[in-house]
């Protein structure tokens, strides 16, 4: 498929001061179209993207294929493997070293647990870290708890539930007093005051951030505390390849992990275990680019599942609509939807404008890939096409304004010698964010005993569609609340750790005569596992 | 689509070593996609992808010149040797912020904490490791004037990636210096009334809320 407007032609032809008019008919929908437009070009509603799953809790829901995949895949282990493998016995384990799985395990410490917080890379690399804008909390005066439910709802499209959405937003103040009890600092205004912005979704002020390294801050600071605790153990490059139930197959009762660095299995037995494994894009669905970190990659998904755990919002993903497509490296990466706001313009390989810039992230998302599909986009190959992102226009219109305002934009892209002042900047949707995940309570546990899910391996908070700022404070509300839970189940703990959820679903595989070639969870995605992991 | 390291149908124009693999990239590529390429072993060091997580620590060496950076930071070149190097050990100090009752006696803590930090030899090791262009040595310097809000602002785009604990022959472990600049900054003075207005609010609410209930009963 090569229909485009090859680069060079496309470069020639551009210019930052051609005259592009009004918005074409094309580019202001009316609402009907709008639906139009997002059931025929939103990804979530690709053909052929979502089928129905077959075995387990959720069988007969909707699914996006891939995962639907993962989810109905082999072990990777049974147990002959788990013979004589060492045994380390935990009142807590945390699986996932981003945000959430530090607050948990923090939470979990300060209420007198032991804690092994195990993550697959190195303790802090995540999500979390890359996040930019902020979080979200109702403190300045015009602003309620309420109104926060309110805009969560409906940003979510009414999917979310509200018992969930309640507990978080009314945590955000108490929140934000205990992340600057960890250190964390914040921007504030002269008077003192924590500095808040206005985003998209939001009726009022909320979203409290430290310049635009909100999660750099929060997880150098989380990362920081958990390390120094006396009662929490970390355990680097350990991913979770299977969780353990008791001899019934329906209570969790610990984990296994393998490591990145000399391939031991190990086995934790524990009361309680906190899943906090993040999203999944770099399951890269629907061979779409992405901004997350390397390690996202949908295990907590896979594992909840097969233990018996219930999960919702399987086919509804959250697209952004500009990363970027070139340079290569940084393929998927986000331009901030701040520099749309500043008044930045979307331009096809015609030069002509296509939709309102600031419609809603699916709607623009859905519009690029419309552009895209129907030939009107600026191709550099077989794999790689975009629109522009018309920064120069913006920087003719506001001299010094990306400069001053997008310094990280700036420095990420002069590594790569490419200057957005003079050069437009080709971009397309990427896949940013996993709407769903776990079916969870105000305590962040699943629906089987012993097993927790928080942050955004866990659903039900942000509905169909997640507002800025809630997933920053998701991840430490719910975080404290599960780590606080799971500390005070008093079980007496396991007497038997088995495999018996993994031998119960591949007895349904068997029966509904589905291949069990494709193993899960991905742990890596396949272009980085090469030197390190062997499936 | 997804793997940013596939550059199908062009040749490789560049010859380099990792964890010492011989490997032929593309201009254009980062040491990680590099490394990706050709299934180098032991890359085990790879986050976020956009110099902020601080993972992908690795040792370069370009003839006798040797230093250090961030992999996804730094683009393929011919000759170079690259090794990735394996992840920080657990730090030598020691405290949990909660220890902290008075804002008075931090300077002592301090000093407890981080002895090392006021026999800073000035050998810029520090400031010539970062690849964040932080002047570390200075804010060591500022830290051990008891000057920590200071301090920490040198500290801002820190990305933790220890590369100045490794560089410093005095085991200041100046990263975590920095950081407790910054966490005893927030944790003392930090006292937003906006956020303690509506704080206090929500305390009453339920307060009125339990003492309704207790009526009722
Ligand atoms: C570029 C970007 C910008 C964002 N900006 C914002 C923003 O401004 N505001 C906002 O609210 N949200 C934002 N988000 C979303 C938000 O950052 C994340 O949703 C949130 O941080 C997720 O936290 P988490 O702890 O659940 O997951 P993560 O932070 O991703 O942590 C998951 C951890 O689990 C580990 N893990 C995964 N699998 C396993 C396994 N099998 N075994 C062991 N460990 C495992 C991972 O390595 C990782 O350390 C942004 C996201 C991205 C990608
Ligand atoms: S100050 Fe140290 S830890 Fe921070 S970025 Fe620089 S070298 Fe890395
Ligand atoms: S490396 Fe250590 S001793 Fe050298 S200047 Fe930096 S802090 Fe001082
Ligand atoms: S991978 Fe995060 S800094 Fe390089």
């Amino acid at each position: 498929m090569s229909n485009g407007i090859p680069l060079a032609e496309a470069l020639a032809r551009y210019r930052p001061d051609a005259d592009i008019g009004l918005l074409p008919e094309l580019a202001d929908p009316k609402l009907a179209d709008m639906d139009t437009l997002l059931n025929t070009y939103h990804p979530d509603h690709l053909r052929n993207s979502v089928i129905k799953l077959t075995v387990g809790t959720n069988a007969g829901d909707s699914c996006q294929r891939e995962l639907a995949g993962l989810l109905q895949a082999e072990a990777f282990i049974d147990e002959a493997d788990l013979a004589g493998t060492p045994v380390t016995d935990i009142d807590v384990l945390v699986i996932g070293g981003g945000g959430a799985g530090c607050a948990a395990a923090l939470a979990a410490a300060e209420k007198g647990a032991r804690v092994l917080l195990a993550t697959k890379l190195r303790l802090g690399d995540s999500n979390t870290v890359m996040a930019e804008g902020g979080i979200q909390a109702a403190i300045e005066p015009d602003d309620t708890i309420q109104r926060h439910i309110q805009d969560t709802l409906r940003g979510g499209h009414h999917a979310g539930d509200p018992a969930l959405v309640s507990a978080m937003a009314g945590d955000g103040p108490e929140v934000l007093r205990w992340l600057i009890r960890q250190g964390m600092q914040f921007e504030q205004t002269p008077s003192g005051d924590l500095h808040t912005r206005r985003a998209g979704g939001m009726s009022t002020a909320r979203l409290v951030h430290c310049r635009d390294y909100t999660g750099l801050e929060m997880m150098r600071v989380l990362r920081e505390a958990v390390i120094q605790h006396r009662s929490i153990e970390v355990w680097e490059q350990s991913p979770a390849v299977e969780l353990l139930s008791n001899e019934h197959g329906q209570k969790c009762v610990g984990a296994v992990l393998t490591s990145l660095l000399d391939n031991q299995l190990r086995i934790v037995r524990t009361r309680s275990v906190i899943l906090a494994t993040g999203g999944l894009g770099r399951l890269h669905l629907n061979g779409f680019p992405t901004s997350n970190h390397l390690g996202a990659t949908g295990d907590g998904l896979v594992l909840a599942y097969r233990i018996g755990a219930r999960l919702r919002e399987l086919d509804s993903f959250q697209y952004h609509p500009t990363g970027l497509v070139h340079p290569s490296h940084l393929s998927g990466k986000l331009v901030t939807e701040g520099v749309r706001a500043a008044g930045c313009l979307l331009v096809n390989g015609f030069g002509q404008r296509f939709i309102d810039e600031l419609q809603p992230r699916d709607v623009v998302c859905s519009a690029i890939l419309r552009e895209c599909g129907e030939g009107r986009g600026v191709r550099i190959d077989d794999q790689r096409v975009g629109v522009w992102l018309d920064t120069p226009r913006l920087e003719r219109a506001n001299p010094g304004l990306l400069e001053k305002q997008f310094p990280n934009l700036m420095t990420r892209t002069r590594v790569s010698g490419i200057d957005p002042r003079t050069e437009p900047l080709l971009v397309h949707p990427t896949l940013h964010y996993q709407n769903g995940g776990a079916v969870i309570d105000a305590n962040g546990a699943t629906t089987v005993p012993g097993l927790y899910a928080v942050g955004e391996v866990a659903g039900g908070i942000h509905g169909r569609n997640r507002i800025m700022g809630n997933a920053l404070l998701e991840i430490i509300s719910f975080g404290r609340r599960a780590g606080i839970a799971a500390t005070a189940n008093r079980d007496r703990g396991p007497k038997k750790v088995t495999l018996e959820h993994v031998n119960r679903l591949r007895r349904a595989l068997t029966l509904a005569d589905m291949p069990m070639t494709q193993r899960a969870p991905r742990i890596l995605p396949d272009y980085a596992a090469g030197g390190v992991w062997k499936r | 689509m997804s793997t940013t390291a596939n550059k199908s149908g062009q040749q490789p124009d560049v010859a380099l070593t990792i964890n010492g693999l011989a490997v032929n990239a593309h201009t254009g590529m980062t040491l990680v996609e590099a490394a990706w390429h050709a299934g180098a072993p032991r890359v085990t060091g790879v986050g976020c992808m956009e110099g902020v997580c601080g993972s992908c620590r690795v040792m370069l060496r370009r003839g006798t010149n040797v230093t250090v950076g961030l992999a996804c930071q730094t683009f393929a070149e011919n000759n170079i040797e690259v090794v990735f190097l394996p992840p920080a050990s657990a730090p030598r100090h020691h405290y949990e912020i909660d220890d902290f009752k008075d804002a008075w006696d931090i300077h002592a803590r301090f000093q407890d904490i981080f002895p090392e930090a006021s026999r800073c030899r000035h050998c810029h090791g520090c400031d010539t490791s970062c690849p964040k262009g932080i002047t570390v040595e200075n804010g060591v310097a500022l830290a051990a004037a008891g000057r920590y809000r200071e301090a920490g602002g040198t500290f801002f785009e820190c990305v933790m990636c220890e590369l100045c604990d490794v560089a410093c022959p005095e085991l200041i472990a100046p990263a975590h210096v920095g950081l407790f600049c910054r966490r005893v900054t927030a944790h003392f003075h930090l006292r937003p009334p906006n956020l303690i207005y509506r704080l206090e609010e929500l305390r009453r609410e339920r307060q009125g809320a339990t003492l309704a209930e207790r009526d009722e009963e």
